[in-house]
């Protein structure tokens, strides 16, 4: 299949899902409002914090709003794009339905990762996008086209990582039993990218920084429209991208084999 | 009465069985936790250290507080109850409750418990092996009454997350989608639980209404005895309300379940 073929498909899965949350605007309504509930519960939790102190790791209130915003832009992202397909494709593989994708002539881990978006996740983005907007303008940023553009391919590449690191806890299921509640893992390690990269000292600098780039992922966009371009960094995201992307393939790849089907 | 406890009794048993089979989920799950566990510690590590005190708790208080609460959460939390009422209703599964002269509630408490016991377990291993590292954090107050007081808070705490489960299961009578309720009330019981910050370091106003609501009372209460966050005479205050509000939930559940099996058809021999 080629390129131009596999876009045809994402644009007729997006299609029909918007079709289907017309349908069920209710559920729509109470989804969008649950999104919502969890962008503020994580700005809540930052304003209280800011009660009582002036600065977490050398940023200040707005400063932390800003990466706070940016690294829920991305996870908002994921969660309007892929989440529901990925999350489906754990539970697909545990009841033998994942054989539907398998039927389908396309690569498997693409057409289990578009079968439908989250238009909730996606009004959500918005939101997450006023509040870095918000933020911006407390701090009296005024960012050109240029650190613009490069904000959007920073996040653009921060989903991919993010994209990677939701199929690398869902192939679990091709390992485990029963991976119902595994995906609450990717939601614990997208929590890191809501901190500063100067809080990470010792072993957990190691870690969550170097080895997981969920921190840098959220830091290195945050920190372009507060300080400007740094190369260094910029290259650093960029190589974590295709990285942990190459990851993703390959487990999911290897996890494939593992799978026995429910057909008779 | 011997013979009715038995039935749970054996309902309790299958439930650790079936529990102890999906022990790695659980052993996951665990070793997650304490991965967010990293991120409060370095969260406020760094919050700390432009701030000595935050509402008159310096970091290892505040530190021994999250540790208890995720310890207090695998003994007591509803982790995913609501959904498994929610399959057995939308399947039809729930039918064969209907003509066995077992009460639906007390089933699934006893399912419940066999799980907490389960989880609660596997929690402690993982916290073994964080020990070395966050022993010399950790501050626990001494006073055998945080004990006579906090254990008795959690086991009310666990029944009160176990119905609001349950009654959010039976929404399923009336939605037959009803996750996005759940994970509502899941972003609501993270704030006004306590799960994202102690609710002590909320404006003083605030904090005082959120002790009259049930989401206070499912695993801060017990964990804020346990810590000293709260007083003795404070804790015999609001033990009462933490049973009225067990009491009040159990109300809801039954109300939902009759009204609900009104509505349930059933199909199929």
């Amino acid at each position: 299949m080629t390129l131009r073929q596999y876009a045809a498909i994402w644009l007729a899965s997006i299609r029909y899902t918007l079709v289907r949350t017309m349908m069920f605007r209710g559920d729509f309504l109470v989804w969008s409002l649950v999104e919502l509930m969890w962008t503020s519960v994580n700005v809540m939790m930052i304003l209280v914090i800011y009660q009582h102190t002036t600065s977490i790791a050398g940023w200040s209130e707005y400063q932390m709003l800003l990466l706070v915003g940016t690294a829920m832009l991305i996870q908002r992202l994921l969660m309007g794009f892929f989440w529901s397909s990925i999350f489906e494709m754990g539970r697909n593989v545990r009841t033998g339905d994942f054989d539907f994708v398998l039927a389908q002539p396309g690569n498997p881990l693409f057409m289990a990762s578009t079968r439908k978006i989250d238009p909730d996740g996606l009004v959500n983005s918005v939101v997450t996008l006023g509040i870095v907007a918000y933020a911006a303008h407390h701090l009296g940023l005024h960012p050109g086209g240029v650190e613009l553009a490069l904000y959007g391919c920073l996040i653009l590449s921060g989903l991919a990582v993010h994209y990677s690191i939701l199929i690398l806890t869902m192939s679990l299921a091709f390992w485990l039993r029963n991976a119902q509640g595994i995906e609450g893992s990717y939601f614990t390690l997208a929590e890191f990218g809501r901190l500063p990269r100067e809080a990470f000292r010792g072993v957990t600098r190691i870690l969550f920084v170097w080895l997981l780039p969920v921190v840098v992922v959220s830091n290195v966009p945050a920190r372009t429209l507060l300080a400007g371009l740094r190369p260094g960094w910029v290259a650093w995201a960029a190589a974590m991208a295709v990285l942990w992307l190459s990851l993703a393939v390959f487990t999911f790849n290897r996890g494939l084999r593992r799978y026995a089907s429910a057909s008779s | 009465m011997h013979a009715a406890l038995n039935k749970y009794r054996c309902a309790f048993l299958l439930g650790l069985q079936s529990n102890v089979v999906y022990r790695w989920n659980f052993a996951i799950r665990s070793c997650f936790s304490f991965f967010q566990l990293a991120v409060v510690f370095v969260l406020w590590r760094a919050a700390y250290q432009s701030s000595p005190t935050m509402g008159g708790f310096g970091f290892a208080q505040t530190l021994t507080y999250f540790v208890t609460l995720i310890i207090v959460q695998f003994f007591i939390g509803a982790f995913n109850e609501d959904y498994q009422i929610n399959e057995e209703i939308r399947n039809g599964l729930i039918n064969q409750f209907l003509l066995k002269p077992i009460n639906y509630f007390l089933y699934r408490f006893s399912i419940f418990t066999a799980a907490r016991v389960v989880s609660g377990l596997v929690v402690l291993v993982p916290l073994a092996v964080a020990m070395p590292f966050l022993g010399h954090y950790l501050v626990l107050p001494h006073g055998a009454w945080r004990l006579a007081l906090g254990f008795p808070a959690m086991a009310m705490g666990g029944l009160i997350q176990f119905t609001v489960a349950y009654c959010f299961g039976m929404l399923t009578f009336w939605f037959l989608e009803i996750q996005g309720f759940i994970i509502l009330s899941m972003a609501l019981e993270s704030v006004l639980g306590g799960q994202m910050f102690p609710l002590d370091l909320l404006p003083a106003g605030a904090y005082r209404v959120i002790q009259y609501l049930p989401f206070y009372y499912q695993s801060y209460f017990p964990a804020a005895i346990f810590t000293g966050r709260i007083s003795g005479w404070e804790a015999l205050r609001h033990l009462p309300i933490q049973a009225a509000w067990a009491l009040a939930l159990f109300g809801l559940a039954s109300l939902l379940w009759r009204r609900g099996l009104l509505r349930h058809t059933a199909v199929g021999g």
